[in-house]
Formats: structure tokens, C-alpha cells, sequence
């Protein structure tokens, strides 16, 4: 492994191409709706004329980086570029409301770090090991996975549990429309022919968290007298602070790096879990969701951790976990390289490569984040409100105009825009709608797969993973029911 | 010097009357892929284009569209202008979605200029099954209808319609269970959720080579280039070809000179030495057939698969 390391850091080439991925990915990652698929997909025709080593250190410089930087319009702007960013808008928008932007981007980005190499070491020490317990994973356990998330997001969104039910379940009901992934048959689509693949999360995302936020604004204040959307505020916060944050961090990188290693259950799970159990732990739990620094820690710690994970069945099993790392494997077959477990014995140099541009893309990502991104983010923040959030929309439909090159997700945008504020004024939070139109597809083929298998609910209570996680998911759900039960009967007692 | 301006004029006269011929494309040429970048359908589109852009002198973009089952980039396609400046690649899917869908694209909405290749079916068992070889796979399904749990795509999907073709041909009956795509239908087959698949080659190789799975038969007339030791069904004695192809099409009523152009250009693309050797270094066969043959290709595979669609209860949007 030193000796490709070496080879790669004598190389200019390398090295140019490492960072001027890292470079793009920042750019591309902090425009709100462009995800680290379409960042790579973009980058996808460059890596023809290289070869394979090259190929990666651009790709994966693109990948770790735009997976950071999805935090920044989440931080900034209150829009998730990308579902594993969702959670980080709770806290991290507050705290940018508050005056305290560029501490919620410091913890953002050292947090990112941390689960950046965690996830590193994670896929180096255990990848082949990990991929047998991944392979233990089938539709009953993918299925009671996706429960135990969404049952999380309900809990850790902020406000009462039933409007947080209430919202999710909205969320699954849009999950419903498009063809039915087992019969494939249109369902809610009433013979529009774009429904028939569904409502997709990004452009739906958009209108929810970016669209409704700047009718809210409109309304709040006369233009003239706009103020500065956000106040950066200093840029560090103490060493205390930081340290503060590690444990959380080192669990969150913990959640990450598994859940990552899962194919198909994806960083939107990984985010959910490990919010939820910072939450859980907290002495304050009712703090969260009003600005607090491990808000953000957690989930970015755990989006970049699972890039680590989301390689490790990419490389030992040949199988994309997500819609990212399926781009990878085309990149690799791209030039005649078909990742599986016979990489590791055929090309063990061409694995250190992989290990090593992740590496290098992390420490880039730091130093090009910590030095100028940061800074540069700013310096668009201070552009006049008016012309910033003129900007923000016309980029918002450009990316759900982008995602699939269809007009039609830009009008998606602007209705659920005017959805999202209705669900805003009426207290309902729109965080586990968005939450449950990404798993509810994933759940709903999961379910009735393992119906079709099993033949029997059975199923899911027989099997260790998926009868712990769905007991853990109902106990969520209904503690606090039963705990206020509880407590009625003995005041009654008494 | 009579002569010298009657040649030069000569020579004027006959490079501006072959400029018109050729100016033909003078432009850039949309390539539209009905799947999102990354996919087979994708990586094969970008190949072509790559070595179409140097054959043809003027660049070649991929578009993307992703939606409807693929159905959102073929309506862009068929309904671009048919000045041969919006071409794209197609499958097996375009024409089973004919039938099955209420608005669908059909395919006299297209001109076919010429076939990429066949990306024949497989039938692969988990290595923990006791199927050891086709036979036994065969007659331990016929005993036991619907008991065997074959991993595939969705209904109407490639992986989907060869399992059907297999069903019908050898009277045998699968518990059929849809999965999104060949990645999870190949973890399914790892993790032994399912006990076979009809996914392609490419994506059970390196797993038959590391003996996790074992590959029964191809679907095919010949045997694949990638595992030239794994015999056909026909070899076996079983008569099943089924599988996925790609080829590339413009929308209806390209003038015939420049669907000319443009086919002969794909055909000497297709059949070049060095895209054969990328496009095989790949995983993908090429088998490259001019305009006509494609389109008898495409009219042979669906006759072949109208009445599989039909047995499967698929047919929404009969034939006429």
C-alpha cells in the first residue's frame, strides 16, 4: 500500500485531479439541489481518457467533498441538497439564524472530517468482513431498517409526536404515486404520463425547505428593509466546545459506517439514527432543534462516515449500495475493471488506490474547506437579501429542473413550495414528510417482497435483526403514550 | 494554363458539391439515454459516442433523462425533430413497454439506424442450493411449481421477460420476485433470499468465479465471449435465447441520406477493433448489424415476446 501512496503523491497529475474534484464537489454540493450523484454524473465524461487510478482520485474527490459541502446549503439556506442532508437543517439553521453560520459550518466540516477518516479506517480494516454481514440483510431486515428510521424521525423532529406521525405519513402517501415497483403498475398518477416515476425527493425538497421558507420571509418583512439573510459570526468556536463534540461525533461515525455498508438503506437511515440517539442521550434533549452544535455534528459526522461504508459492498461485492456509488462502478467498468470479491486477489494495488484517493480526498476537502470555501460562502452571504434569495430560487428550479431534465419537476417545486408553507403555518413539521416519501417506496417493495418470499408476516418477528429493530421502532413510537398512561394512573392514585 | 483553370475549377466545383453532401451533421448531435448515468444503458451510449464524435468531426452530447421506466427519455427522442441531430439507444424494454403501458411510445415512432448487441440472459443458482446443474434445476422447478424463488426485475423489465421466456418454453412455474434493478437481484442472490436469477453475465461473473454462485446456461445461440466455459441452454437440450439487447434509433422520418450517414458511421464505430476491445474489456457484446437488420432484429424479438407478455397477463395496450 506505501508504495501506490507514494506513486500517487509524486504524482502531479494525481494530486491536480484529487483536488480539482474536491474543488468541484464544494461547488457543486453547496448548490441546493444539486446532489452528489448529478456532481458526479457530470464529472463522469472527464475520466475517459485517464486511466483508472486517475479516474478515481477525481471521482472520489468529487463524491467525499459534495457529501460535506450538501451541509452548507443546509446550514445557510435551510434546503437540503441531498437526503443525507436533512437533518443537518434542523440545528444548523438555527445557529446560522442566530448569527452563529460559521460556527455551524466549522462543526459541519470538522464533524465531516471525523466521520470522513472514521469511515476510512471503517472500509480499510473490515471491508471484507463487514460485506458478509451486509449479504445478512435481506427485505425483511431492509424493511424493519426503513421502520426503525422513520419511527427516529418522528422522535427527533421537533414538536408533538402525532404531527410529526401526521407529516410522515403524508410524506409515505406521495411515496405511493409512480409505478408500483413490484406489479409495476401506475398508481395516483391520473394518466399524467410524468407521475409515472413518482415525485422525486430533490425537487420536492426544494419547494418544502427552500421554496415555503422565502414565501415565509416575503411575508415577514416589507423588502425594502430586508436584513442579511445570515451572519456568519466568528468562524471557530473553542477547542472546549470541539471536544466536547467527539464522543457524539465517534458514535454518529459509528452509526454512519454501518448503516453505509448496507446496500440500498443509504444515508437518509444513517442521518435519522444518529440525530435520534445524540437526542436520546442528551441531558437537554429538548434543546435540539434550536440551534445546537450536535445537531450538526451527528448527522454530518454519519453522512460522511457512510463513504466509507457505501464502498465496502462496491468493492467486495460488486454492488452498489446507492445511486453514487453506482456511478462509481460505472466508472470502473468504464475502463474494463469489474469491482467483486475477486478485485481484492486480481488488483490489490488498484484496492490501495481506491483506499488511498478517499484518504487524500478527505485531507483536500479539509484544507480547501478550512482555507477558502468557508470564507468564500460567506462572501455570497453578503450579498443584499433581495438578490441572494432571487439567486437561491432561480438556482433551486435550475436543480429540480436538472435532476431529470424535465420541466415538469420544476412546477413539482413551486407546489410543493406552496405546500410546504401551508404545513409550516398549521405547525406541522415538514422534515418527516420529506423523510417518508424517500423510505416509503423502499419499505412499501421491501414489505410485500418479503410477503411474497415468507408468505407470512411472520417473517420479520423470526429474524433476529428485524424483530430487534422493529421492537426498538414500536417503543419509540408509543413510549410516550404510555409513559403520559402511566403517569395519569398514578396521579389518579394519588 | 487553360488546363490549370479548368482543374482548379474543377477541383472547386467537385469539393463544393461533395461539402454538400457531407455537410451533413455540420453540428452537434444530442445522444439521448433513457436511464440515469451509470447504467449499462448509459455506459454503452457514452462509449459510442466518445468514438462517434471522432468519426463524424462534431461533438456528440449524452442527455440523461430519467423517468416513467424509461419511458420520459423516449418521448423526448421521438418526438425531437427528425433532422438527425437527436439520436439515442434503446432495449429490450422499449418494446415489451409497447404493450404494457397505457401511453406508450410505439416503435414506428423511430428509425432504427443500427444494433449495438445482445445482452443475452443467464440462469445463475446460490451456491448453497442443491441445483448442480441445469437438468436437475429444471426437473426439481416441474416438481414442485411456484417453489423455486427466482430474483428479477419488476414485470416487464429485461431480467423479468427472460425468466417468463424460460417459464413458457420449459412449462416450468417460478416464484418470480421483482427486485429494482440487477444490483439488488444479485445481493438477493448472495445473501440466499433467492435461489436463482436471470440477470446477465456480466453481473454474476465475478461471483461465479469466486463460487458463490453458479451459473447454469446462457440464454443464447452461442456462448458468451465472457464465460466461454458456461454452455447454452440450447447445448443442454433445452431450446430457451432470451435477454436484453441495445440499439440505436432516431425519431421517425430521417431523411434517407442522412440516416445513411449516420448508420454507416455507427456501423464502422461498432466494428472497429479498438471499440471492440473497450466495449468487450466492459462486459458488453457488440453485434454490429446496419439499419435493416436491426430493425429485423428488434420485429424478431418482438413476435418472440408479444405472446410471453400476453401469457403473463401483461398486455395492457393490445396489438391492433
Amino acid at each position: 500500500m506505501l508504495d501506490v501512496l507514494f506513486a500517487l503523491l509524486f504524482d502531479p497529475l494525481a494530486m491536480g485531479l484529487c483536488l480539482a474534484g474536491v474543488v468541484a464537489g464544494l461547488l457543486f454540493g453547496a448548490v441546493p439541489g444539486v446532489s452528489s450523484t448529478m456532481a458526479l454524473a457530470v464529472m463522469l465524461p472527464l475520466t475517459y481518457g485517464m486511466t483508472p487510478e486517475h479516474a478515481m482520485m477525481l471521482m472520489l474527490g468529487v463524491f467525499f467533498s459534495s457529501v460535506y459541502a450538501g451541509s452548507v446549503s443546509a446550514i445557510l439556506l435551510n434546503i437540503p441538497g441531498t437526503p443525507g442532508a436533512m437533518m443537518t437543517l434542523l440545528d444548523g439553521h438555527p445557529m446560522a439564524q442566530q448569527g452563529r453560520a460559521g460556527h455551524a459550518m466549522s462543526y459541519a466540516l470538522i464533524a465531516s472530517i471525523v466521520g470522513g477518516l472514521f469511515g476510512w479506517v471503517f472500509l480499510t480494516l473490515t471491508a471484507p468482513l463487514i460485506a458478509q454481514y451486509a449479504l445478512k440483510f435481506g427485505s425483511p431486515e431492509y424493511a424493519a431498517v426503513v421502520f426503525f428510521g422513520l419511527a427516529l424521525v418522528a422522535y427527533a423532529s421537533s414538536g408533538d409526536t402525532l404531527r410529526g406521525v401526521v407529516a410522515g405519513v403524508l410524506g409515505l402517501m406521495l411515496g405511493v404515486v409512480g409505478r408500483d415497483a413490484v406489479t409495476d403498475v401506475p398508481r395516483f398518477t391520473f394518466g399524467i404520463p410524468n407521475l409515472e416515476s413518482g415525485i422525486d425527493i430533490i425537487p420536492l425538497a426544494i419547494g418544502l425547505f427552500g421554496v415555503s421558507e422565502a414565501l415565509a420571509a416575503i411575508e415577514k418583512t416589507p423588502p425594502k428593509e430586508m436584513p442579511r439573510m445570515v451572519r456568519l459570526g466568528s468562524l471557530m468556536p473553542s477547542w472546549r466546545a470541539l471536544l466536547s463534540e467527539a464522543p457524539a461525533a465517534l458514535r454518529s461515525s459509528s452509526v454512519g459506517a454501518f448503516v453505509g455498508a448496507i446496500p440500498a438503506a443509504g444515508s437518509a437511515v444513517a442521518v435519522a439514527v444518529a440525530y435520534s440517539i445524540e437526542k436520546r442521550l442528551s441531558r437537554s434533549p429538548e434543546k435540539f432543534g434550536t440551534g445546537l452544535p450536535r445537531g450538526v455534528v451527528a448527522p454530518e459526522a454519519a453522512n460522511n462516515a457512510c463513504v466509507g461504508g457505501a464502498l465496502i459492498p462496491m468493492m467486495t461485492l460488486g454492488i452498489p449500495g446507492d445511486s453514487i456509488t453506482a456511478v462509481l462502478i460505472g466508472v470502473l467498468l468504464l475502463h474494463g475493471l469489474r469491482p467483486g470479491p475477486g478485485l481484492f486477489e486480481s488488483q490489490p494495488d488498484f484496492v490501495s488506490t481506491i483506499y488511498i484517493a478517499l484518504l487524500f480526498s478527505i485531507i483536500l476537502t479539509a484544507v480547501i474547506a478550512g482555507t477558502i470555501g468557508i470564507r468564500l460562502y460567506n462572501r455570497v452571504l453578503m450579498l443584499p437579501r433581495r438578490i441572494l434569495f432571487t439567486g437561491v430560487i432561480l438556482l433551486c428550479l435550475l436543480g429540480a429542473f436538472a435532476v431529470r431534465n424535465s420541466f415538469f419537476d420544476v412546477w413539482v417545486s413551486i407546489l410543493s413550495g406552496g405546500f410546504g408553507y401551508v404545513l409550516v403555518r398549521l405547525g406541522v413539521p415538514i422534515l418527516p414528510l420529506a423523510f417518508g416519501l424517500v423510505l416509503g417506496p423502499v419499505l412499501e417493495e421491501n414489505l410485500r417482497r418479503t410477503l411474497m418470499i415468507h408468505k407470512d408476516w411472520s417473517a420479520f418477528f423470526e429474524r433476529p435483526i428485524s424483530l430487534t429493530l422493529i421492537m426498538i421502532a414500536l417503543a419509540v413510537l408509543f413510549g410516550p403514550f404510555f409513559r403520559s398512561l402511566i403517569r395519569r394512573v398514578g396521579l389518579r392514585r394519588r | 494554363m487553360k488546363i490549370r483553370i479548368a482543374l482548379s475549377t474543377l477541383a472547386t466545383v467537385c469539393a463544393a458539391s461533395m461539402a454538400a453532401a457531407q455537410s451533413f451533421p455540420d453540428g452537434p448531435i444530442t445522444w439521448v439515454v433513457n436511464w440515469p448515468a451509470g447504467g449499462g444503458q448509459d455506459t454503452t451510449s457514452r462509449l459510442v459516442a466518445e468514438a462517434l464524435t471522432k468519426e463524424l468531426g462534431v461533438p456528440i452530447a449524452v442527455e440523461n433523462y430519467d423517468g416513467a421506466g424509461g419511458l420520459a427519455g423516449m418521448r423526448v427522442l421521438a418526438g425531437a425533430d427528425a433532422d438527425g441531430y437527436t439520436i439515442g439507444m434503446l432495449g429490450s424494454s422499449s418494446v415489451i413497454q409497447q404493450y404494457t403501458t397505457d401511453a406508450p411510445v410505439m416503435m414506428e415512432q423511430f428509425s432504427v439506424l443500427s444494433f449495438f448487441g445482445p445482452d443475452p440472459g443467464a440462469l445463475s443458482v446460490g451456491a448453497g442450493t442443491d441445483f448442480d446443474t441445469l437438468e436437475t434445476f429444471i426437473s426439481m422447478a416441474k416438481e414442485a411449481p411456484a417453489s423455486v424463488i427466482n430474483g428479477n426485475d419488476p414485470p416487464g423489465g429485461a431480467s423479468f421477460i427472460s425468466a417468463a421466456i424460460m417459464e413458457a418454453a420449459l412449462g416450468l412455474e417460478l416464484n418470480k420476485i421483482p427486485y429494482k434493478g440487477y444490483a439488488p437481484t444479485v445481493t438477493a442472490l448472495l445473501g440466499g433470499e433467492v435461489q436463482s436469477a436471470t440477470v446477465p453475465i456480466p453481473q454474476v461473473l465475478e461471483h461465479n468465479a469466486s463460487g458463490d454462485v453458479r451459473i447454469l446456461g446462457v440464454m443464447a445461440a452461442e456462448r458468451h465471449f465472457l464465460a466461454p466455459d458456461i454452455p447454452t441452454f440450447a447445448e443442454q437440450g433445452f431450446d430457451v435465447v432470451a435477454g436484453d439487447f441495445r440499439a440505436v434509433v432516431g425519431p421517425a422520418g430521417i431523411p434517407d441520406d442522412r440516416l445513411e450517414i449516420l448508420s454507416n458511421a455507427l456501423v464502422a464505430v461498432l466494428t472497429s477493433p479498438e471499440f471492440v476491445e473497450k466495449a468487450n474489456a466492459a462486459g458488453y457484446m457488440i453485434e454490429p448489424l446496419g439499419a435493416e437488420a436491426a430493425s429485423a432484429r428488434i420485429a424478431t424479438f418482438d413476435t418472440q415476446v408479444y405472446p410471453v407478455l400476453e401469457a403473463a397477463g401483461l398486455v395492457t395496450n393490445p396489438r391492433k
